[in-house]
């Protein structure tokens, strides 16, 4: 029997407020979900819904601040007990991040070619510098860039190729799992699909699975093969994602997906679907179902009771109280 | 019907670079007109040119009498052309109250009569009802959505017939996007302005758009209502676009390789296509392959044009 990539296990973060003695505030509420090798789950939500944190916890890669409690198992190892030496071994060879802002992530004043090449380096994956150029020009040829490339600094390339440098990066020592945090949001259509293209193809030749991170769903459905929509710190839906997509069961999963028309649909045609009001606020979310003040279908009891993933069959879960188990 | 803009062979050259090379279109009152494309495209440029804030190289762009011709650049822009930024967070003053700065367009122009009225109206105009709820307020107060409505009452206190929209809902969250468009839409429909809204999201277009014109290299490739050009779109260009929206399943993919070439080494060469019709050699089979290599091809059709030589062949081979 094989053991999932990644299995999360009721895991809650919370940061403080000012100071040691400030009170916690739950960015992530309890989620548990795992990737099977070869797997790839999407993640959806608003800005401010504990999406990164959650990313960003899976590597321990939170502010000392951070107060986490469940667990994160990635092949099998509890990463919040590793010791730092064993977390730094695990860290781009069995786990790899893919961040947003290309810009932001790479060293300006050094060659995008050393910048693969470090981790190799500090894993020792490559045995020498000269092994680990060779692996870097692969690499960006893999990713659809000129091997010459790798001399080239961070400002010579567009917004899409740094994207894709950061792929590279994030490939360079094998990783098992692919964590990748809104890595198209910057981006034009066109470069956005060459990237999903890219992904999906190192998806199917070196079987990485893959957690994916967006408020678009429509990207996701496109890329993963499951997705969790998560609201307020917790999952409130999840499933196979066409079903999730285009058959939502959670009203706000509903809001989200017709946020996205598909042209040609002529519902959507001048009329542009939103949701009203802002996510809540961490430090002071309201009583029972944290979405009832904007959900359009909301009743009385929604405002007390806080219902938790219902299983409806099929593989597909919601929290909603307006859902029928199966 | 007066036309709120006319542009005409409009040039914005930044050296040897053809930002905008060639644009000839005209804005309708009170139509959404979308303006598609690429980054690199000159969609900026374009409408940067219509507010006045950059000079045109040849060409001319009238707005109902008054036109702006060549290397002149405006000392005074218009107020009744507004614009809406990327970014509402970025766009407003953190420590102006919105009420100071839905008046500050007014007061900068010198025009203080009723000036709270105005803003109360403009402010209920983009949605924010009851205003007083909002005029004391600070940006960081009130949610994303809300900031862009404060941009638009800020552009909407000065009566404009034009909004010039410059990617409006790409930095907001998918929740927030629907609301700003929709209040979009209602300007147009109650009050009779016209918006032109540069985006490179299809969608945005399908939601709220009455005509597309879709840019490439500084050129206007196809331009249509947003049915014709989006349901039975004719340029390969656009075609490709299309079939990279995620979702749009039924198509074929059609991933145009490499990214918009460098306006100032067009590679305008047989050897390295980026037209998927040349690449295939389906405008080999339709007998126009030279003729793409070798002539630039213009706007053609009647209201849904392309500029494509293989887009006449094909239409005329449709019984």
């Amino acid at each position: 029997m094989s053991e999932p990539v990644l299995d999360v296990a009721d895991l809650t973060v919370s940061y403080r407020a000012s100071g040691p003695k400030g009170s916690l505030f739950p960015a992530v509420r309890g989620v548990s979900l795992r990737i099977e090798r070869g797997g790839s789950l999407g993640l959806a939500g608003e800005s401010g819904c504990g999406k990164s944190t959650l990313a960003n916890a899976i590597l321990r890669l939170l502010p000392s601040d951070a107060v986490t409690t469940g667990q994160v198992r990635l092949n099998g190892v509890n990463v919040f007990e590793m010791r730092p030496g064993q977390l730094r071994s695990v860290r781009w060879t069995e786990g790899a991040i893919v961040f947003q802002g290309a810009l932001h992530a790479l060293n300006p004043v050094q060659r995008v070619g050393t910048q693969i090449a470090e981790p190799m380096l500090l894993h020792k994956t490559q045995a020498s510098a000269k092994d680990a150029k060779d692996r870097v020009n692969e690499l960006l040829e893999q990713v659809g860039l000129p091997g010459d490339r790798a001399r080239a600094y961070p400002h010579q390339l567009s917004g899409g190729q740094r994207q894709r440098v950061l792929i590279a990066m994030a490939l360079a020592c094998d990783p098992d799992l692919l964590i990748a945090d809104e890595p198209t949001t910057a981006l034009d259509v066109m470069v956005q699909a060459q990237v999903l293209r890219l992904l999906a193809t190192l998806r199917a030749e070196r079987g990485l699975s893959m957690l994916f991170i967006t408020h678009d769903l429509t990207v996701l459905t496109d890329v993963c093969d499951d997705l969790a929509v998560l609201y307020a710190g917790k999952i409130v839906e999840r499933g196979p994602s066409t079903h999730v997509f285009t058959a939502p069961l959670h009203p706000y999963t509903t809001a989200l997906s017709r946020a996205f028309p598909i042209i040609g649909d002529a519902s959507s045609r001048m009329s542009p679907a939103g949701l009203g009001g802002d996510p809540p606020d961490p430090a002071n979310l309201p009583t029972g179902c944290s979405f009832h003040p904007r959900c359009a279908v909301a009743t009385e009891r929604c405002s007390t009771v806080d219902i938790e993933l219902i299983d409806v069959g099929d593989r597909r879960e919601a929290a909603c109280i307006l859902v029928e188990p199966s | 019907m007066s036309e709120i803009v006319r542009v005409r062979d409009a040039h914005v050259h930044f050296g040897e670079a053809r930002a905008v090379d060639g644009v000839s279109l005209d804005v309708h009152p009170a139509e959404v007109l979308a303006l598609v494309g690429e980054s690199g495209s000159g969609k900026t440029t374009l409408i940067r040119a219509i507010q006045g804030l950059q000079p045109l190289t040849s060409g001319a762009i009238e707005d109902q009498g008054e036109t702006k011709i060549g290397g002149r650049r405006r000392r005074r822009v218009p107020h009744d052309i507004q614009m809406v930024f990327q970014d509402p967070t970025g766009a407003l003053n953190p420590r102006h109250t919105i009420y100071d700065i839905v008046a500050e367009g007014l007061r900068i122009r010198g025009d203080r009569r009723d000036e709270a009225d105005r803003v109360g109206e403009a402010l209920s105009r983009a949605g924010l009802r009851p205003p007083e709820r909002f005029t004391g307020r600070y940006p960081h107060e009130i949610s994303g959505g809300q900031r862009q409505r404060v941009v638009i009452a800020g552009a909407m206190v000065m009566s404009p017939r034009l909004l010039l929209a410059d990617e409006p809902v790409a930095s907001l969250d998918a929740s927030i996007r629907g609301e700003v468009l929709g209040l979009m839409r209602s300007l147009v429909d109650d009050t009779g302005l016209s918006i032109v809204a540069v985006t490179h999201d299809l969608g945005l277009a399908w939601n709220i758009a009455d005509r597309i014109a879709v840019m490439y290299l500084g050129r206007v490739v196809e331009i249509g209502t947003t049915e014709d050009v989006l349901e039975h779109p004719t340029h390969p260009y656009t075609r490709a676009l299309l079939s990279v929206v995620p979702e749009m399943g039924r198509m074929e993919q059609q991933i145009l390789v490499g990214e918009t070439p460098d306006p100032l080494h067009i590679p305008w060469d047989a050897a390295s296509p980026r037209c998927p019709l040349l690449a295939s050699g389906e405008a080999e089979r339709l007998g126009v392959a030279e003729a793409c290599v070798r002539d630039d091809p213009a706007l053609a059709g009647d209201g849904h044009q392309a500029a494509c030589h293989a887009v006449p062949v094909q239409l005329s081979a449709k019984p």
